[in-house]
């Protein structure tokens, strides 16, 4: 897939909203869209155009306890949602420190990496921060073993606050992720990433809702 | 409620949004008051079942509150992004459903037998609503009906195929055609 074909590409951002684009290729088109906002943009064009065909259906009022559920999860003002969250990171082994400095540079003076292991020390992913800070970019190196129809979704852990996802990883290959302000934010206070595991095609409700399987330090340039 | 949950409440429903980037709980409240019911709608018809669909709003409306910080009004509708984030979330939770289940031969004839016409958009009073009618309506039928089909029901294509008994081949070029054919009617 690439996006020097536009009519190939505006079809594609149709049929994915639509639903008829399935299975591996939706998959895959869910990651280039979160890593290209020029795919971003056309996704969400075609959401504009159809969104009214929803209009044709009859409300339906939700019964009273969805609220009261909603309310429950975003849990009370502020800040202790993550805690789990950080001790769970902290159970895990802080690992890979060593590595980057053997590691071939891919992004042009990247400002941060960060290389997650596993348990037994083999190098998996590489991550690294482009030095402008519009993405991070993440390479499979190793032999990555993907879980079957699950994600493997990519935090940033800023000191004292909720881990801010930056997207997918990839099973194979390299992918870009752009980050927005808020995900600029939080690399840039960092000091560890973490990877968890997570339903397929990410986390539903925006904060780790899987076991973390790896945590691997921030090494800035 | 006699209040719009229109297409017309979208500044309000933008407003909404905006508030709930600054966290603010008592936007967030009144957003899914006006917003929920319609949403409720699409997650109803794609699931097929009320407490999967009630989940499911959940779910969408912790998303919403956790990434209202990554909508951009200048790249649509804030109501577009919510029935977005409900379709999307039916879509994957009724796809691993369906993987699950050895031949959805069953739930094909249950949505055959409820199928509605296409009731009209002109109705809402809206432009861009009436726009999407007459584009709609200058389809070729079968174009049409696959369109419809596909986006109500979030039906791929071999389940297009199976459901109104065409080949494989004609569902998919009569979809992206279809597709096609919209967006250059709904920009001129």
């Amino acid at each position: 897939m690439n996006r020097n074909n536009p009519d190939i590409l505006d079809l594609l951002a149709a049929e994915f909203v639509l639903g008829t684009l399935a299975g591996a290729a939706r998959r895959r088109f869910e990651r280039w869209r979160g890593a290209d906002p020029f795919v971003e943009r056309r996704v969400r064009a075609w959401e504009d155009r159809l969104a009214g065909l929803a209009f044709q259906l009859e409300p339906v009022a939700p019964s009273p306890g969805v609220w009261a559920s909603i309310e429950r999860r975003i849990g009370p003002a502020q800040g202790s949602r993550w805690r789990a969250f950080a001790a769970a990171v902290a159970a895990v082994a802080v690992l890979g420190l060593g590595w980057f400095l053997w590691q071939e540079l891919r992004v042009a003076e990247p400002q941060a990496q960060a290389i997650i292991a596993s348990k037994a020390g083999e190098a998996l992913w590489r991550i690294e921060l482009a030095a402008d800070g519009e993405y991070v970019e993440v390479s499979a190196i190793g032999s990555v073993r993907y879980p079957d129809q699950r994600s493997l979704e990519l935090w940033a852990l800023p000191p004292e606050a909720a881990p801010v996802s930056l997207g997918l990883m990839p099973a194979s290959g390299r992918l870009r992720l752009a980050l927005d302000e808020r995900q600029r934010a939080a690399v840039g206070l960092a000091a560890n990433v973490a990877v968890s595991e997570e339903p397929l095609g990410g986390s539903p409700t925006g904060a780790p809702t899987g076991p973390v399987l790896y945590v691997a330090a921030i090494a800035r340039t | 409620m006699a209040e719009s949950t229109g297409l017309d409440s979208e500044p309000e429903v933008a407003r909404l949004l905006a508030a709930c980037v600054r966290q603010d709980r008592q936007a967030f409240q009144r957003l899914y008051e006006l917003t929920s019911p319609r949403l409720l709608a699409c997650l109803i018809r794609l699931l097929r079942n009320r407490a999967l669909a009630e989940d499911a709003l959940q779910d969408v409306f912790i998303q919403v509150w956790n990434r209202a910080t990554q909508f951009q009004r200048d790249r649509g509708s804030s109501w577009a992004w919510l029935i977005a984030i409900a379709r999307y979330r039916a879509i994957d939770l009724q796809r691993r459903e369906r993987r699950l289940v050895a031949g959805g031969a069953e739930q094909f004839e249950a949505i055959a037998a409820d199928e509605e016409p296409h009731e009209s958009l002109m109705a809402l009073g809206h432009r861009a609503a009436a726009a999407l009618d007459n584009c709609l309506n200058a389809l070729q039928e079968r174009q049409r009906h696959c369109i419809l089909l596909s986006y109500q029901n979030g039906m791929t294509h071999a389940e297009v195929a199976d459901r109104i008994g065409e080949p494989l081949g004609s569902v998919k070029s009569w979809i992206r055609r279809g597709l096609a054919a919209l967006r250059r009617c709904l920009e001129s």
